[in-house]
Order: structure tokens, then C-alpha cells, then sequence
């Protein structure tokens, strides 16, 4: 079956890190640059994204992210280069527009914190199964029914486009055409929806029930069918991201 | 009335479902058996059109299954799909048989013809009005067959037709088969159950890892033991325990047993 998921099969430090200590990471690519708004530090902290992504070798991966976020970014820097309020210092101009350095530097330090968040959230998409993160949410105390929701998110899309595949096949089969120009392929694919969203509605009906006979909702404690993913040093990589999040509070009420 | 040559598929590069395939399919109805995975829904979704091959040539009464859209082929090539519902989706049994007609182009008048004559031959016809996913699992699947059977086409493919289905059903299908067969239509059928295969179809292919390893008269194929075993295939009831009977003779049915039986005490 296909996958949504983006998780990508490797063999590195990164993927053997806990998810929990990758979520500890994301806090700590927050709230950093809130904490220390200096661009240097937002740079600092994207070059250490990058460098991370790099480590799990999936920064490939994320090119195609990156490239939709430098799209709108793009248009962030334009507009504040070019209209922000408190725009002086020009930088240079080019037909009717100019170019500030205020806007810019401003424009600047949201793409770099943007780059920042985004890349996080990258080590931990492309480097955890999506299972292996909820189940570990799980054990931390997530009810295993919100965990289950999220989960069978990622089951139920794929399912449903190849239902969709299928029955596109089956209507084929009798003579409908659903090839060719774009009012054609229009034409096909709202009869389409009748039969997979009805389909994907029986199939809830019969999951809950196959669920409920396995015991999903017994009081009892549960156990996991797969071993806890133990990584040797998250305990001091989360205590470091702590710790390094405290400095980093304290530095700027000091200093 | 389907030529097939040099034919190979694949899903994933490097990872062939289907290699090298030279067939001549004829007029006499047809079995394909062969294990799971052995390509053989592969096989018949190219012959339909809904995959397009990677390398050889398909031709269907001497069109080019390459140039033509699945729609286009459904004049031509009928399939009934394995799971029933994948191929349902009117809200009342006799859409659902209309559909096929009407989307060739047939008037309503005579696709309501059409559809009533197929839904009669599968019994279904005092149920026109009911939602079809209503109906039982085993009615759901003569449903379908009476949809495809109202498309009026050439050729007809099965694909696993008695799934779920009880001897009532199974004897309802067969007669289906047979007035498919009297009013000369090509009726395939991919299928597991070898006992059905041995009363129905006239010739049998059998797939294996992507090829034909065996292919000629049902009773030709059924004799070969050795190849079937190969290919994961079992021979019939009636006709393994025919041979371990010792009988040097090939049984495909019991009433064949039977009338042999009698020959052997009158004699």
C-alpha cells in the first residue's frame, strides 16, 4: 500500500534518536529565537537544523518543502524590503520601487525563524514512522484513542485513494470515459465521490466494530506490541535542550 | 479473438508481474489459474485496457488495445471485477445493470431490455428497485455479472465468479456461462475453484511467476500433473481421485466418473 507518510527509511544517529527527544528539539528551535530574537542566533540555530537534516541524510527530502517555503518567503521579503513602515536606509532602487535595509533585515529574521521551525519539524517528520511517534506520545500518558485518530489518519487517505483508483477502474470498465481533456476527467470524478465516501463511511462502521471485538476500549493497562524505541542518550539530549533553553532565558534577563 | 504477443508488465521497475506473455485466445471459453500473484488479474487488466503494457502488443478483434481508452474498449471486452463492491454505485439494482449500456450509447429502451433479460438469466429480476448494497454479498456479485452481461459485449471476463457464492449460486453462474457460450461470446475467467473450472471451461492456461507454464484443453492441462504441482495448482477432485484410482483416463466431472463407472460394470 502506498504511504502519505514522509518518513524515509535510513540509517543514521538521527533515526535512532527517540521521537520524544526530536519533539524536545522543536520546542527548543521555538523558542530560541523568541528568547534570543539576535538574527546571528536565529542563523546559528537554522545551521544547526541544516546540519542535522544533513547528519539523517534526507535533506533531499526536504527540497521540495523548502522550495514552497522560500516561495512565500520570497514574497515576504519583497513586500517588507519594499513598504514596510519605518523604511529609511536605502539600499538601492530599481524602477519606480526602492529597496530598504529595515524591511529587509525584518524580512530576514522571520525567513530565518521560519527556516528554523520548518527544518525541526523536518527531522521529525522525515526521520520518525509516524507509529513510532504516536506510540510513544502514548506511553507518555496521550490517550491511546487520540493517538488511534491520528494513526488511522495516515491509513485511511492512502486507503481511500485506492479505492478511488479502483472503482475509477470499475466505471472505466462500462464505458465511462474518464481520460482525456479536463471537462472529461471533471465529468468522471464526481460520480467518484458517491461510492468512496460512502465506502470509506461503511468501512468506519465495520472498523469500529473489528476494533471493539480486539478489546480497544477495555479498562485494563495495556501493553504494546512493539518495543519501546530506547535510545541511549535522550535523557541527556533532552536534559541538554532543557538546559540550554534555561542559559538561554537567563542570558537575556542578565545580559 | 485476442492476440497477445511479447507482452511484459511491470508495477515497480526491476520487479516484472508479467514476462514475455504469447497468447492466441479463441472462441472456446477460457480458464486462467495460477497462484496468487501470479499475474493474473495483471493479465486480464492489460487485455482490458486499464494498464497500459511496457513492451508487446495486445490486439482485441484486431484493434489495438494500445490506442484505445478503457471506455472505448468496454464495447468490446466486459469485466466483472473480483470485489462487487468496487463496482457498484447506483442506488437502485436496475441503475446499476443500466449503466454500462447507457454509457455505451445504447437507448433507453433497448438498455432496459438489455438489463432485465440480464438480470432474469441471474434471478435478481423481483429485486429492481432495492439499494444494491442491500443485497447479500453472493447477490451482489450476480448483480455485477448482470451488468457486464447487459453491456452485450463479445467478451466476457470473470474474475473469481464464485467467491461467496453457494451451490445455488454457482449453478446460477454456470448457466449463465452457457447461454454466454450458445450466443457465441468469449467468456473468460480467472478462478481458484478448479472444480468449476473443470465443469465449465473448455480451455485452461495456467500462470506461474509472471508466465504461462502450461496452456490447452481443460482436460489436456488437468492431466499434467507434474507442471500443475509446479505452479502450486491442484487438480480437480473428481479427476485426482480418478488417478489415484488408477484410472489412466482424466476425469473432469463427476457425472463423466459415474458414466464411466457404469461402462466399466456393464461390460
Amino acid at each position: 500500500m502506498r504511504s502519505i507518510s514522509l518518513y524515509t527509511e535510513r540509517n543514521t544517529v538521527i533515526h535512532a534518536m527517540d521521537p520524544i527527544s526530536k519533539l524536545f528539539y522543536i520546542l527548543f528551535a521555538l523558542l530560541i529565537p523568541i528568547i534570543l530574537p539576535s538574527i546571528k542566533v536565529s542563523i546559528v540555530c537554522v545551521v544547526l537544523g541544516l546540519i542535522f537534516l544533513l547528519v539523517a541524510r534526507v535533506f533531499k527530502k526536504t527540497i521540495p518543502v523548502f522550495s514552497f517555503v522560500f516561495l512565500i518567503l520570497l514574497t515576504v521579503i519583497i513586500i517588507q524590503g519594499l513598504f514596510r513602515p519605518g523604511n529609511q536606509t536605502t539600499l538601492f532602487h530599481f524602477g519606480p520601487f526602492t529597496l530598504y535595509k529595515e524591511g529587509l533585515m525584518f524580512a530576514f529574521g522571520v525567513a530565518f525563524r521560519v527556516i528554523n521551525i520548518v527544518s525541526a519539524f523536518m527531522i521529525l517528520i522525515l526521520t520518525t514512522k509516524p507509529s513510532d511517534l504516536v506510540e510513544s506520545l502514548v506511553r507518555k500518558g496521550l490517550s491511546s484513542k487520540i493517538g488511534y485518530v491520528i494513526i488511522s489518519v495516515f491509513q485511511i487517505i492512502p486507503e481511500m485513494m485506492s479505492s478511488m483508483e479502483t472503482i475509477t477502474d470499475a466505471q472505466r470498465s462500462r464505458g465511462m470515459e474518464t481520460e482525456g481533456n479536463l471537462q472529461t476527467r471533471m465529468k468522471a470524478f464526481l460520480p467518484l465521490l458517491g461510492p468512496v465516501i460512502l465506502g470509506s463511511l461503511a468501512n468506519t462502521k465495520e472498523r469500529a466494530m473489528a476494533l471493539e471485538v480486539r478489546g480497544f476500549n477495555s479498562k485494563g493497562p495495556k501493553t504494546y506490541l512493539l518495543e519501546e524505541k530506547k535510545y541511549r542518550y535522550s535523557k541527556v539530549v533532552q536534559w541538554g535542550i532543557l538546559l540550554g533553553i534555561a542559559c538561554a532565558l537567563a542570558w537575556r534577563i542578565l545580559v | 479473438m485476442i492476440t497477445v504477443s511479447n507482452l511484459s508488465y511491470a508495477y515497480q521497475k526491476g520487479n516484472p508481474v508479467l514476462i514475455d506473455i504469447h497468447l492466441n485466445i479463441d472462441q472456446r471459453s477460457t480458464a486462467i489459474i495460477g497462484q496468487n500473484g501470479a499475474g493474473k488479474t495483471t493479465f486480464v487488466k492489460l487485455l482490458k485496457g486499464l494498464l497500459k503494457p511496457f513492451e508487446g502488443e495486445v490486439f482485441i478483434q484486431n484493434q489495438q488495445v494500445k490506442n484505445r481508452t478503457a471506455a472505448e474498449l468496454a464495447k468490446i471486452i466486459g469485466l466483472v471485477f473480483q470485489n462487487p463492491n468496487d463496482q457498484i454505485f447506483k442506488n437502485k439494482v436496475l441503475d446499476e445493470v443500466m449503466f454500462g449500456p447507457l454509457n455505451m450509447g445504447i437507448d433507453k429502451q433497448q438498455a432496459t431490455e438489455n438489463a432485465m433479460e440480464a438480470l432474469e438469466m441471474v434471478g435478481l429480476h423481483d429485486k429492481l428497485d432495492m439499494n444494491p448494497h442491500d443485497l447479500s454479498l453472493s447477490e451482489k456479485k450476480l448483480l455485477c455479472i448482470a451488468s457486464v452481461v447487459a453491456m452485450d459485449t463479445n467478451i466476457i471476463i470473470l474474475d473469481e465468479p464464485t467467491i461467496a457464492q453457494d451451490y445455488q449460486g454457482k449453478e446460477t453462474i454456470k448457466k449463465v456461462i452457457k447461454t454466454l457460450k450458445e450466443k457465441n461470446k468469449l467468456v473468460m475467467t480467472i478462478i481458484h475453484d478448479m472444480d468449476f473450472v473443470a465443469e465449465n471451461f473448455e480451455r485452461t492456461i495456467v500462470f506461474n511467476e509472471g508466465k504461462v507454464i502450461l496452456d490447452g484443453d481443460t482436460r489436456f492441462v488437468f492431466a499434467q500433473k507434474d507442471i500443475l504441482k509446479s505452479a502450486h495448482v491442484e487438480a480437480p477432485e473428481i479427476t485426482k481421485l480418478g488417478e489415484k484410482l488408477g484410472y489412466r483416463k482424466t476425469f473432469l466431472t463427476i457425472e463423466e466418473f459415474i458414466d464411466y463407472k457404469n461402462q466399466e460394470r456393464n461390460l
